[in-house]
């Protein structure tokens, strides 16, 4: 009876637990849908079913105040690792580095609306006539933050570190070789690059084989190397040299105080600034986990992110101490159509006339059985939306938003596939190839968040609806490694797959859809289109109107032809607390980092 | 005793090598390498093959094999491609992370089941009893994640008392006073998180020990006596039921160096367990290999070190 009865308490007490947790989440759930109504009333988006357009969100912050002196600032990286650690813009790779880095150096260059570089930064350029040669002219008062001036032979020690034949990192590749000598240089046979020049002290010129409005979008490499500090290191131990890694050295608005590696690092104001004073005496970037970003916000941690989980923002829209920001991301997703092989002796995409999807009908019927803006406002709440050509409006002076892509329209999809001869002649509800054989197209889709798996159904399902048979490939979803290490060997068990660019600033679309390039995933190619690429990076092609022109018959040739459709375009959110003032996402502001500062001691917390 | 230490380690020998090629091989298995989907319009694919091949990637698994092994016996573990610092100096970062939270976490453990499983084994049956079993079970059955966010969202969050991320506030300087009291301040949360959890089975073990030695006839005996209650509980049972925590005490050495893998990636702790995680998905072979190496190493040690603990506290047991 006595053992009994110490069961019996013993499982009443799991019992208690239990239905304490359910009635905490009960309570936290209602709560959710609290702040949700709360949100839809408090926000200028009026929305009442918790679904956002990026195009209400200002990419600017409001200014209310003046900057105190002295003021500091902490800034979140939101990542769930901790960074590599390689503070130096020539030899990083991992991407929250690259958000440590940019406090304490920047580029040479400023870019303007379109990414392209001008003669605002620290440097200028000047071309010559045929737009081969770039002499590069650096501004008095640029300096290291050791008081060392930034020289010529700094930007030349760059390209000579990474194109040396030990350089372990991933920035060596085409543009690199398309400086004169620099391909002998790479390989050992030659001591020097012969097509860079240094002219004098602050003036370099530098001889490139081709040419093209590529040059001004990072064909030039935009960053200085301290030469006086780095000099006698072999390039091999670089990037492990405490130049890199415990006491960097840049020529930005903030210098490098101390560091916690993976986690976190200090700055100071550098006052010897080459475009003046910053408005901050101290900023500290810290590694902010995606699980806790939201309360970090909250109690004012930190004062901003470098970019916010937008998945979390429907719990996080109505506070009352932070302002959001917004922006189209220079990313999207997209469905790609398996064509042809990638033919490594020639170093070119061959196209398979015989290849499953080789019918733009059926690909394009494809494009209209889908309904994006649903994903976009169902998984997304519509900081993704519908896709339409493949420049995207990151891109805001190219992207060509006349032009006419398929929308969701399965009747219209049904009407093409009967035409082109897809029709269910054995009456499994599944439409066989025109010539009566089974069609089964197997698509390829990466694992990855909580919305993999549905989203996957979901296009499966919807082509179903209009009569094809789509399956899983291997009738799951792939990790990450496995699915590029099968994609990039054109394995011929993916006919279509799912997948995500990250375009870079470069508008120019050659590098992941040439004839040449690896990265062209679909092997689609065409005469057309390699004509468009050769014009849209020609000298011609310096001339705004001219370029513009040139990547819109590119955006309609890919549209007629889809060898590729853009699912879903991607928003960026960053949450700014309300004492940060002056500072800007839009590539088109005059703000830069320097300017920004804040308006009371504390960060103002939520209420 | 030394008979038996010796003989353990040789076994340790071939026991660990087969561990090294197994680790490599797997690692090699795994589809990918760490410039999978690296490929953008700012990287050359031209380039990624070079690197592959400077980095001697596409050589087959044994010429890897022994070109690592020649480095690993000179103390060389190689060099992590993500962080591009030798491996040694990575794991030295976070090793010393990971150690400090397991004995701050076998501490407080200590501190709560001791105490606990005593009185729980002295009053067996009755309320007190039956609160700390209750307990026990409640530890046991809640998933660690889950109570970790939620001590963070309280202690961290709501009430402020503990920082939520990081090993140590930015801007100290090591050595310092300042820079230790951060240190600690930053993993008494994680560790109390974990220490209140993972302490039920030591509380259980302790329990169940001292209700059982209790009726043995030994005790009778010494009640028998006329030992106080105090003296037969401190000098005789307990003494006997703190074996099974003793043998269990070289796995937790284990534990001091894996570290947690939930808890460090909760607490954004920059640990061992969270560095293993991150070698895998990113595909940072050497790192991965160095860091498995070393928690198979440090298993055999635990394995080890508990038999030559076990043999100190319990002179009845002599392996010959």
């Amino acid at each position: 009876m006595k053992k009994t009865s110490k069961w019996l308490l013993a499982l009443m007490l799991v019992l208690l637990l239990a239905l304490a947790a359910c009635g905490g989440d009960s309570d936290s759930d209602s709560s959710d849908k609290g702040t949700e109504d709360k949100k839809s009333e408090k926000t200028a988006e009026g929305n009442k079913d918790g679904i956002f357009s990026i195009e209400d969100f200002s990419m600017t912050k409001t200014n209310e105040g003046e900057a105190i002196e002295g003021g500091e600032l902490t800034y979140g990286v939101v990542a769930s690792s901790a960074f590599a650690g390689t503070l130096n813009y020539n030899f990083y790779s991992d991407a929250y580095d690259y958000e440590f880095i940019a406090w304490f150096d920047e580029p040479l260059f400023d870019s303007d609306i379109n990414y392209t570089y001008t003669n605002d930064g620290a440097a200028e350029y000047e071309v010559s006539e045929d737009g081969l040669t770039f002499t590069l002219t650096i501004k008095d008062g640029v300096n290291w933050h050791d008081g060392e001036p930034v020289t010529a032979e700094d930007w030349a020690f760059a390209y000579e570190v990474i194109g040396h034949p030990d350089y372990v990192g991933i920035r060596y590749g085409s543009d690199f070789e398309n400086v004169v000598g620099m391909a002998e240089y790479h390989a050992g046979e030659a001591d020097t690059i012969s097509g860079i020049e240094i002219v004098d002290e602050k003036t370099l010129k530098i001889t490139h084989k081709t040419t093209g409005p590529s040059m001004l979008a990072g064909g030039i490499w935009p960053y200085a190397l301290p030469k006086h500090l780095l000099g006698e290191t072999p390039v091999a131990e670089m990037p492990e040299s405490k130049w890199v890694r415990e006491t960097p050295i840049g020529m930005g608005p903030y210098k490098v105080e101390s560091i916690v590696p993976g986690e976190s690092v200090t700055y100071v104001k550098n006052e010897d600034y080459w475009r003046g004073e910053p408005q901050l005496d101290k900023v500290t970037a810290k590694i902010i986990s995606p699980s806790t970003v939201i309360n970090a916000l909250e109690t004012g941690e930190v004062d901003m992110v470098d970019s916010f989980p937008t998945d979390q923002f429907v719990d996080a829209a109505d506070m009352s101490n932070v302002e959001w920001l917004g922006m189209i991301d220079n990313a999207y997703t997209y469905i790609g159509f398996k064509l042809g092989k990638w033919d490594a002796d020639k170093g070119e995409n061959v196209l398979d006339p015989d290849a499953k999807m080789a019918d733009v009908n059926l690909r394009k019927a494809m494009w209209h059985a889908v309904d994006n803006d649903a994903i976009g406002e169902r998984f997304y709440n519509g900081f993704r939306w519908s896709g339409t050509t493949l420049i995207i409006p990151f891109f805001s002076e190219f992207h060509d938003s006349s032009i006419e892509t398929p929308t969701y329209d399965p009747e219209e999809a049904k009407r093409i596939l009967d035409e082109a001869g897809y029709e269910d002649k054995d009456g499994d509800g599944f439409r066989e190839t025109p010539e009566g054989e089974e069609l089964v197209i197997n698509f390829a889709s990466m694992e990855g968040g909580d919305t993999a798996e549905p989203l996957a159904n979901y296009y499966i399902q919807a082509w179903g609806d209009v009569g094809l048979k789509v399956e899983l490939v291997d009738g799951r979803l792939l990790e990450f490694n496995s699915f590029y290490d099968r994609l990039e060997a054109d394995d011929s068990a993916f006919d279509i797959y799912q997948g995500a660019w990250g375009t870079g600033t470069d508008v120019n679309p050659e590098g992941i859809h040439g004839l040449n390039s690896f990265a062209n995933y679909t092997r689609y190619t065409n005469e057309e289109l390699d004509q468009l690429h050769l014009d849209g990076n020609s000298n011609e092609a310096f001339d705004l109107d001219y370029r513009k022109q040139v990547y819109s018959d590119w955006q309609q040739h890919m549209a007629d032809n889809i060898p590729l459709f853009p699912t879903l375009y991607r928003s960026v959110l960053v949450g700014v607390n309300n004492r940060v003032i002056n500072y800007s996402m839009d590539p088109a502001s005059d703000l830069r980092r320097y300017d920004i500062g804040v308006t009371q001691e504390a960060p103002v917390v939520a209420e | 005793m030394w008979k038996f230490s010796v003989r353990r380690t040789l076994i340790m020998i071939p026991q660990l090598i087969v561990l090294s090629i197994l680790i490599f091989v797997l690692a090699q298995l795994m589809p990918g390498d760490a410039l999978s989907g690296q490929v953008g319009p700012d990287v050359d694919p031209k380039r990624l093959d070079e690197i592959r091949e400077q980095m001697g990637w596409n050589d087959p698994w044994y010429e890897q094999y022994a070109s690592w092994m020649g480095g690993v016996l000179q103390g060389d573990l190689g060099q992590s491609f993500r962080f591009k610092i030798p491996v040694t100096e990575l794991i030295g970062q976070r090793i010393y992370n990971s150690f400090w939270l397991s004995v701050a976490t076998l501490i407080l453990t200590y501190l709560i089941a001791i105490p606990l499983g005593i009185t729980s084994g002295r009053f067996n049956d009755t309320w007190r009893d039956q609160l700390i079993t209750g307990y026990t079970y409640v530890g046991f059955a809640t998933p660690l994640f889950i109570f970790a966010l939620v001590m963070l969202w309280i202690f961290g969050f709501a009430l402020g008392w503990f920082p939520t991320s990081g090993s140590v506030s930015p801007g100290l300087v090591p050595g310092t006073f300042e820079y230790f009291m951060s240190k600690l301040y930053h993993l008494l949360l994680p560790a109390i998180s974990m220490a209140l959890i993972t302490t039920y089975s030591t509380i259980q073990y302790l329990r169940n020990e001292i209700v059982d030695t209790k009726q043995k006839d030994f005790i009778l005996t010494a009640r028998a006596k006329g030992a106080s209650e105090t003296r037969v509980y401190n000098r005789h049972i307990l003494r006997n039921s703190l074996l099974p925590i003793a043998a269990f005490f070289g796995f937790e050495i284990t534990g001091l160096i894996g570290g947690s893998i939930f808890i460090e990636n909760i607490f954004g702790y920059p640990g061992m367990g969270q560095l293993l995680v991150e070698s895998i998905t990113l595909r940072d072979y050497t790192t991965l290999i160095a860091t498995t190496l070393i928690f198979g190493v440090a298993s055999i040690l635990g394995a080890l070190l508990s038999d030559i603990t076990l043999s100190i506290v319990d002179p009845r047991i002599r392996i010959k």
